[in-house]
């Protein structure tokens, strides 16, 4: 056997003013610490109170983005565009009955008093245009709540004349009643959806309802993936609480590593709340893009405190006491936690440079968390470890625990089989390199949800029974009243419907066409645009004399100087949304005049181009963090191979986890883009903690036994953190589709980084150790 | 004493008028037998747009005969509208369409309905029947300085009003109505009405209109200006026939 010489660091005694000036905190000056980093930590967790949740998707874009600006434009002159639809009804029964007709009347009028809401489209708030002996006629579609069956077939009557209204109105089997809800454009649309769910439950007990539409999908998904995380984030917990205890076998040391978790995340938010409420800026609202954050945090401050006590134990294991134990785990710990936390930083930073609002927030927020984890593990967590009375005998300090039995065997491979353990790794890396090809991005609302939950549901009826729920808004500048380009407009809407995901579509040239008909005696050979400017004009100012010019809102605007084409779709792909925009672009180019201005929007527009966005700042900031880490890690390891080798693990679970997507169809959305950052967040730190230590030990142990002991005093804490951070695996079980893609990717970003660090890092360790040691010596 | 005092206040309350009094006072002033003048409505939608139309108007009979020729915008050049009330059988309207070289009837069932897409609805462009209203006095409140009766309005069934009831302040010396308030069916405020007056020959002839629409935030500000009273007018005139041609006077 061969000889393994250990040095033994006097306690409080090392060769760094700083470090021990750490140690000197902890251990003379325990209470004091504490009580401050309690005081800090209440300090910093009361801006909590000031914590803004907001879920409006349209804070989250750009200024700039061409289709916000079209959207922002398009809610300026017509109103919010985000509608929410409500089918109410019986399967196989007909709504063409007074008791429905009733109800639709009373939901119509409770919908209108309610403060969000702008204006109501269903049968009982609809126009009709008639030429009745030669009158043009503008009445109520439905006069009153009470209807006799007479009354009720000049409805249905006047909806078979015209398909394309009765489309908005009834679904096609004629058992569902449609009424579409718009709401006022400064209100949020969770509030939104709230007040028309509210009200609707409560008029339409006796029907099956269905709800849709962007602003209800909107409104309704982030609180429920919110309510979802809360409650398997704590069955997470409870999950890594069993592992750290089971492995730990100590309590009071799980107690430890959970108060740096509880103690940063509280410190995280109640930061962001703080900056809210100095800065009042949108960047630092909690939406669904930060829901990954806590999750994030908390494997990364696990990961400090995992490391700090178990290497306690394992120095308490060799005889020493509690303050000796205490000064050299910190002195081994504190230039690796500080590392780890800066780099990680580091990489958080770049999305500061994000064009997309929360990301900014994200970054600098979940920085200044990180930061805090790494004073409360290099101050604190030694402090109250210090003070505790510990007993030699116990099982955590007396004996080894399961993990480190196993971890002793995975160095014995490693130390046996570099090149193959090199090689596997490799073929890794080269498996996830070829799914790259097959990632697709898909913003499709309707697969966030799995088949049998009630909003896929809804969805789902909606788009198999009625108009569908998606809507695309073409905004059309010019002079309106202009035949040609009435003309044109009316073109492009045959042009849209062609698409089969296209139900109906609707603009201002469509009622002029009725107009005209109407006007002509009702002649159908004169449902076409008039031929005259003057003519259209003509119909206009016949329309304000018997009807509300109001009507036309949602269409045109007050000056006649912008339409708005409305096309109501069932649920279309991102990759569908991008080829059909495409086409309505190329087919504006061709047939549209280039002095209008014609622009296309609407919500799946705007999230098809947030996706983007998200996914361009997401590759940009992985492949800044990956330069950024190996920078810093090169400078504070004197070495630029040093640095190269920190990201190694780091950037083969990155091209795993990006190609495992592609090989099993794990769609690229504004949600999984942002998993990134968990390996980002959690793969440096086992690299850092291995580098560290490989250079340490190499001073002190033979070169034919460094692997092994460095796996053996870091592959425990590396695995134990990976092992108790993957009780996230619970999010497997929402059901909501990113979610579980959320804990899925978790899953593989622990064991990918800790396997990439004990496998790929420490083979390559060891296959140019002899590089490594020479140059360290 | 005392009975004479009793005696005074009897008397103050029986001769004091009851809301159809005044009413019917109201009713009776002195209105001119016809009325030309050109209208300028500017209308505000709730983001502060605005459009505007300039007409020029003939009526007579209390208004309850009316022709119209639209001069502003020059889209509207041409456009003529003719309405008729009557008290046995619906009103007409009519209106000319220069483009189409037709004259259409327009339906008048929805009296509600805005005139020109305006605040003012053709019920407030109507005459309002005394007998078709109920009439309560409510106290008496100055408005700008200006002492005035107030009166509840309440109309009746068969006045099928889109109204449930309107609050009006009637300028005591003029009689005059400066300022009225209007109630929709759910009896909520849904519009405010300021009146201008001028005082041409015997008769106080409307100026000026000020319509706010409460609920919608939408506004409606008609000035009337060129006004002329008792020319004369033929009956004729309101007829299909004139829609076609601009006034020569």
């Amino acid at each position: 056997m061969k000889n393994i010489i250990f040095k033994h660091m006097n306690s409080g005694i090392t060769n760094s003013p700083i470090r021990q000036w750490f140690i000197d905190q902890a251990l003379n000056h325990s209470k004091r610490t504490i009580i401050l980093s309690l005081i800090a930590t209440l300090i910093m967790g009361s801006g909590v109170r000031f914590l803004v949740i907001d879920d409006d998707m349209m804070k989250m874009l750009p200024k700039d983005l061409n289709s916000k600006i079209t959207w922002d434009a398009v809610q300026d002159e017509f109103g919010s565009t985000e509608i929410i639809f409500i089918a109410f009804g019986r399967d196989g029964e007909s709504v063409f009955k007074p008791q429905a007709l009733a109800d639709l009347w009373s939901l119509s009028e409770e919908l209108e008093t309610l403060p969000s809401v702008d204006d109501v489209i269903s049968i009982s708030t609809f126009t009709r245009i008639d030429n009745i002996d030669g009158f043009m006629e503008i009445d109520d579609l439905q006069s009153a709540q009470t209807l006799t069956d007479a009354e009720i077939d000049e409805i249905k009557i006047y909806l078979d004349k015209n398909p394309n209204i009765k489309k908005q109105l009834v679904s096609k089997g004629e058992d569902y009643l449609l009424t579409i809800v718009q709401p006022y454009d400064d209100v949020g649309l969770d509030t939104f959806r709230n007040d028309i769910v509210t009200a609707a439950d409560a008029i339409l007990k006796n029907y099956q309802i269905h709800f849709g539409g962007t602003a209800y999908v909107t409104g309704s998904v982030p609180q429920l993936i919110r309510k979802d995380v809360q409650s398997l984030i704590k069955v997470g917990m409870f999950i890594m609480v069993m592992i750290l205890l089971l492995n730990l076998r100590s309590f009071p040391g799980v107690i430890m590593v959970l108060m740096v978790i509880v103690f940063s995340l509280v410190s995280m938010m109640g930061f962001m709340g703080w900056i809210y409420n100095i800065t009042g800026s949108d960047r630092f609202l909690f939406a669904l893009l930060n829901t990954s954050m806590p999750i994030i945090l908390l494997t990364i401050a696990n990961s400090d405190g995992v490391h700090v006590v178990t290497k306690f134990f394992r120095e308490m294991r060799t005889g020493k006491n509690v303050k000796t134990a205490v000064a050299t785990t910190m002195d081994s710990l504190l230039i690796p936690i500080f590392l780890t936390s800066i780099t990680t930083i580091a990489a958080f930073l770049t999305m500061i440079s994000s064009p997309l609002e929360p990301l900014v927030g994200y970054g600098f927020c979940i920085s200044v968390g990180i930061g805090w984890a790494w004073f409360l593990s290099s101050l604190m967590l030694p402090a109250v470890i210090s003070l505790k009375k510990w007993d030699h005998k116990s099982r955590a300090i007396a004996q080894a625990s399961v993990f480190e039995m196993l971890v002793g065997r995975l160095g014995e491979v490693v130390l046996k089989y570099p090149k193959y353990v090199f090689s596997v790794g490799l073929l890794l890396v080269f498996f996830g390199l070829a799914g790259f090809y097959n990632i697709t991005v898909d913003v499709n609302v309707a697969s966030f949800f799995k088949p049998g939950t009630e909003i896929r549901d809804s969805m789902d009826f909606m788009d198999q029974e009625m108009t569908g729920t998606m809507d695309l808004r073409i905004r059309v500048e010019g002079d309106i009243k202009d035949p040609g380009i009435l003309r044109k407009m009316d073109s492009l809407q045959v042009f849209v419907e062609k698409n089969k995901k296209i139900a109906v579509t609707y603009s201002i040239a469509d009622v002029v066409k009725q107009m005209h008909r109407t006007v002509m005696d009702d002649s159908l050979k004169y449902e076409s645009i008039p031929q005259s400017r003057e003519k259209v004009n003509n119909l206009f100012t016949m329309y304000s004399m018997s009807g509300d010019p109001e009507d036309f809102s949602a269409m045109i605007d007050y000056d006649y100087t912008v339409g708005l084409i409305t096309a109501l779709s069932t649920v279309m792909t991102t990759e569908e949304v991008f080829s059909f925009v495409v086409s309505i672009s190329n087919y504006i180019t061709t047939y549209f005049n280039e002095n209008l201005n014609i622009d296309v929007t609407g919500m799946i527009v705007v999230i098809r181009d947030m996706v983007i966005l998200i996914i361009q700042s997401s590759s940009l900031s992985i492949l800044f963090s990956l330069i950024l880490i190996g920078i810093i890690a090169s400078i504070f390891f004197k070495r630029i191979l040093w640095g190269f080798l920190a990201v190694i693990p780091l950037t083969a679970a990155v091209i795993l986890n990006f190609g495992l997507m592609g090989h099993f169809n794990v769609s690229l959305n504004h949600i999984t883009a942002i998993l990134s950052a968990i390996i980002i967040g959690v793969g440096v730190d086992f690299a850092i903690h291995f580098i560290s230590q490989f250079r340490r030990l190499s001073q002190t142990v033979h070169e034919d036994q460094l692997s092994r002991e460095v796996i053996k005093d870091v592959g425990y804490p590396i695995i134990l953190d990976a092992g108790s951070n993957m009780g996230f695996g619970a999010l497997l079980f929402s059901a909501f589709v990113p979610v579980q893609y959320i804990g899925g990717l978790m899953v593989f970003a622990m064991i990918s980084t800790s396997m990439g660090t004990l496998t790929l890092l420490s083979s390559t360790s060891e296959l140019l150790k002899h590089r490594l040691i020479e140059r360290e010596n | 004493m005392r009975y004479l005092i009793i005696f005074i206040l009897l008397i103050g309350v029986l001769l004091a008028q009851s809301g159809y009094e005044i009413a019917k006072m109201v009713d009776e002033r002195l209105a001119p037998k016809d009325l030309t003048n050109t209208t300028n409505m500017i209308l505000t939608n709730s983001r502060g747009k605005t459009r505007t139309h300039t007409m020029i108007s003939k009526s007579m009979d209390g208004n309850k005969k009316q022709i119209i020729w639209f001069l502003e915008p020059k889209d509207d050049k041409g456009v003529a509208f003719l309405k008729i009330e009557h008290d046995d059988r619906d009103d007409e309207m009519r209106m000319w369409l220069p483009a189409f070289k037709k004259v259409r009837r327009i339906s008048s069932k929805k009296k509600g309905d805005a005139f020109m897409g305006s605040d003012l609805s053709y019920e407030d462009l109507s005459s309002r029947e005394l007998n078709e209203n109920d009439y309560n006095r409510m106290e008496d409140e100055p408005v700008n300085g200006i002492d005035c009766y107030v009166l509840e309005i309440i109309p009746k069934k068969k006045a099928k009003s889109s109204y449930t009831k309107h609050i009006s302040w009637v300028d005591k010396s003029t009689l005059t109505a400066v300022k009225e308030d209007s109630f929709d069916k759910r009896e909520k405020l849904h519009k405010t009405k300021e009146f201008g007056y001028r005082h041409i020959g015997d008769y106080q002839v409307i100026n000026r209109v000020f319509v706010r629409d409460t609920q919608n935030q939408h506004s409606t500000e008609v000035m009337f200006s060129d006004i002329k009273v008792d020319s004369g007018m033929d009956g004729n005139l309101f007829h299909e026939k004139n829609l076609k041609r601009l006034p020569r006077d």
